[in-house]
């Protein structure tokens, strides 16, 4: 009998409990996107995250470029409508003390323009100690999380406990960990307390047992509403005399204590454009094609440099996989879960005269290409790709140009 | 023969009073959180959402519906006016109990962030109208109005400390603002919030006392639908087998 009682209330708790978990991004739920959008949408690059091993309180930067790409699905919201600079952790493990992109705070929602590059800056303060994959994230209205390049970081015990601190414009220091809530514990058990005696009164106000007794005197009475004596009713009057003192009684205290307050404030940004050399050195796809027995993706591109000195094609990025051409830029994973492809690119005309144009191609081999489940794009409906080449002049300067195109699947 | 079966009456009836009154205290909760959870749920889990014209304008729309619908039942079976109190202690406790284990303990927000507004005081005011005048077309008009007009002033004591002013890189911000943007929540991104998006923008400082004229008064009209609701589950035969 006992146990039988408790089990629909059980239920309904672990209803509860499920229904009401705060969703989270997942750690590694970037491979469950499709591999179009992975490709298409924004091109991370130079992604930083440093220190990766910190203690609570102190601080880390995590910063980068991205550019939106020109190739964007159609059947997807882009950047150019309303997006947010967002990072991707576990909850509020740390807390975001400032972000800006381009130099314009981050702290409202913006948009980003197609083809432009952006540069991006985050500080971040540790809160609890633990182990956690950190990524930028772009987030686009209607579109989702875009989610760039993630490391591990390392938070560990501090020498004091986590603490923030805050000065509103009245020169007064606030601690947001705590800041209201013995207010708002107060007033909420106040009208706890009233409503549980409102509640009693019923429960209570004549013998036991309560339900059955009073269920059928009602239905038996000749006019139910009898039931209530004039002392129930001057029960309701000193309830409802006492909510309305207390409301206009807590409405005057707050305007006493508080009197200058600002509505919760919103708003869009417009985030300033960088000048960069966008056409200093152009791609433009002839040919792409994946191998899938041998994993291989194979790219032929024309080239023009339009520079007055010899570039040489450095890397080649897709969904977040890093291929370096090991004759120019050697690529390490920094991490166990950094996306670089060890196997690197062959490229076969890798350097670029000034003024030249030609055929330039690249194959990269990895099983990245599966495990990340990018190549599963040939089964997407329009089997396009995206990806990012950067080039390299001798003093190191880098030109990041966007291809994109349609992929042919090889079978054999 | 006859003292005999009065005590085991008696007994009987306690024992359905142990039993029955937890289990309607439990359904509230649960049914009432789901609802609740389905219709404001992020305007009521986070301090940086209770703006001055959403927030005050779904919440009673919302909020009504239990107290409407099973104020009218326990009005009518047991002439109890606890429709409105009952029902918002059940989703009030379990909002409690949710953001402290679920906001605070596993996903780690302060609790100041995410504490559930106060409702207790409009299932109140409506319970008391109820009982003072007999009347569910007079609680309507005067308690429904209440609900949908109070519930800013009544959540203010609690809202206005988040309301302070403070400037971050050059931007004017709440306090609410700031702990939203310091607390990451990378699942809400800042344009999910819905801060007074409306024509009503232009009334500027009076949006308070307008948003809440309008919710009182569509408070009234919606009370009125739910409690017809009740009247309706209240009528079947099937439910009277089952009492
Ligand atoms: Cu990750």
């Amino acid at each position: 009998m006992n146990a039988k009682r408790k089990r629909p209330v059980s239920a309904v708790f672990l209803l509860l409990l499920t229904l009401f978990t705060v969703n989270e991004v997942a750690a590694h739920g970037e491979r469950a996107q499709q591999a179009g959008i992975r490709m298409r949408t924004i091109h991370f690059f130079d992604i930083e995250i440093y220190p990766r091993t910190l203690k609570v309180n102190e601080e880390m930067t995590v910063k980068g470029k991205f550019i939106p790409s020109e190739n964007w699905p159609d059947h997807l919201a882009s950047t150019e409508g309303t997006a947010f600079l967002n990072i991707g952790v576990p909850g509020p493990k740390f807390i975001r003390l400032s972000s800006s992109v381009n130099g314009q705070p981050m702290i409202r929602s913006t948009s980003f323009q197609e083809g432009e590059l952006y540069e991006f800056e985050m500080t971040l303060k540790a809160r609890n100690e633990g182990e956690y994959h950190v990524h930028p994230v772009i987030s686009v209205q209607d579109a989702g999380p875009i989610i760039g390049p993630g490391y591990w970081v390392t938070v560990e015990t501090g020498t004091a406990p986590f603490e923030n601190h805050i000065t509103t414009l009245f020169g007064e220091e606030l601690d947001l960990e705590t800041h209201g809530l013995s207010n708002t514990i107060f007033w909420s058990s106040l009208w706890f307390v009233i409503g549980f005696a409102w509640f009693g009164y019923w429960l209570f106000r004549s013998k036991l047992p309560i339900i059955m007794p009073r269920y059928k005197l009602i239905a038996d009475a000749k006019d139910a509403d009898d039931i209530i004596t004039r002392q129930d009713q001057i029960a309701g009057g000193v309830c409802l005399a006492l909510c309305l003192s207390i409301i206009g009684f807590g409405y005057l205290w707050a305007e006493d204590k508080y009197p200058v307050t600002t509505p919760l404030q919103t708003g869009k940004v417009k985030t300033p454009l960088i000048e960069w050399d966008k056409h200093a050195v152009a791609a433009e796809l002839v040919k792409a094609e994946y191998r899938i027995p041998g994993r291989s993706f194979k790219v032929e591109v024309n080239v023009t440099n339009t520079l007055e000195t010899p570039v040489r094609l450095a890397e080649f990025t897709a969904g977040g996989i890093r291929f370096g051409n090991p004759n120019v830029r050697e690529l390490k994973p920094q991490d166990r879960h950094d996306l670089v492809a060890e196997a690197g690119l062959i490229v076969v005309n890798e350097q670029i005269e000034p003024g030249e144009t030609k055929s330039v191609v690249f194959e990269a081999n990895d099983a990245l290409w599966e495990i990340q489940r990018l190549t599963s794009l040939i089964y997407d409906p329009d089997s396009r790709f995206g990806g990012m080449i950067q080039f390299e002049a001798r003093n190191g300067q880098r030109y990041p140009v966007e291809i994109g195109g349609a992929m042919l699947p090889l079978f054999n | 023969m006859e003292r005999i079966s009065t005590v085991n009456e008696r007994k009987l009836f306690l024992t359905l009073d142990i039993l029955l009154i937890p289990v309607l205290v439990i359904l509230f909760m649960g049914v009432f959180s789901f609802h609740f959870a389905l219709t404001v749920g992020d305007w009521d889990y986070w301090i940086d959402w209770r703006d001055r014209r959403w927030w005050p304008l779904v919440t009673p729309l919302s909020l009504i519906v239990l107290p409407g619908v099973f104020g009218y039942l326990l009005w009518d079976k047991l002439r109890w006016p606890l429709g409105g109190t009952i029902t918002i202690l059940g989703l009030s406790s379990a909002a409690w109990v949710s953001r402290v284990w679920n906001f605070e303990i596993f996903a780690g927000f302060p609790l100041n962030m995410v504490t559930p507004s106060t409702y207790v005081g409009l299932g109140l005011m409506l319970d008391a109208t109820l009982v003072i005048t007999k009347s569910f077309m007079v609680t309507g008009l005067f308690g429904g109005f209440l609900f949908g007009f109070l519930i800013y002033p009544l959540n203010w004591p609690i809202i206005a400390p988040y309301h302070l002013p403070i400037e971050m890189d050059g931007t004017l911000m709440t306090v609410a603002d700031v702990m939203g943007y310091e607390y990451i929540r990378t699942a809400i991104p800042e344009y999910v919030r819905i801060i007074e998006s409306s024509t009503l923008r232009t009334f500027g400082e009076a949006v308070v006392p307008l948003t809440a004229v309008f919710a009182g008064f569509l408070t009234v009209l919606t009370y009125y639908l739910w409690v017809w609701v009740g009247y309706l589950t209240s009528k079947p035969t099937w439910i009277k087998k089952i009492v």
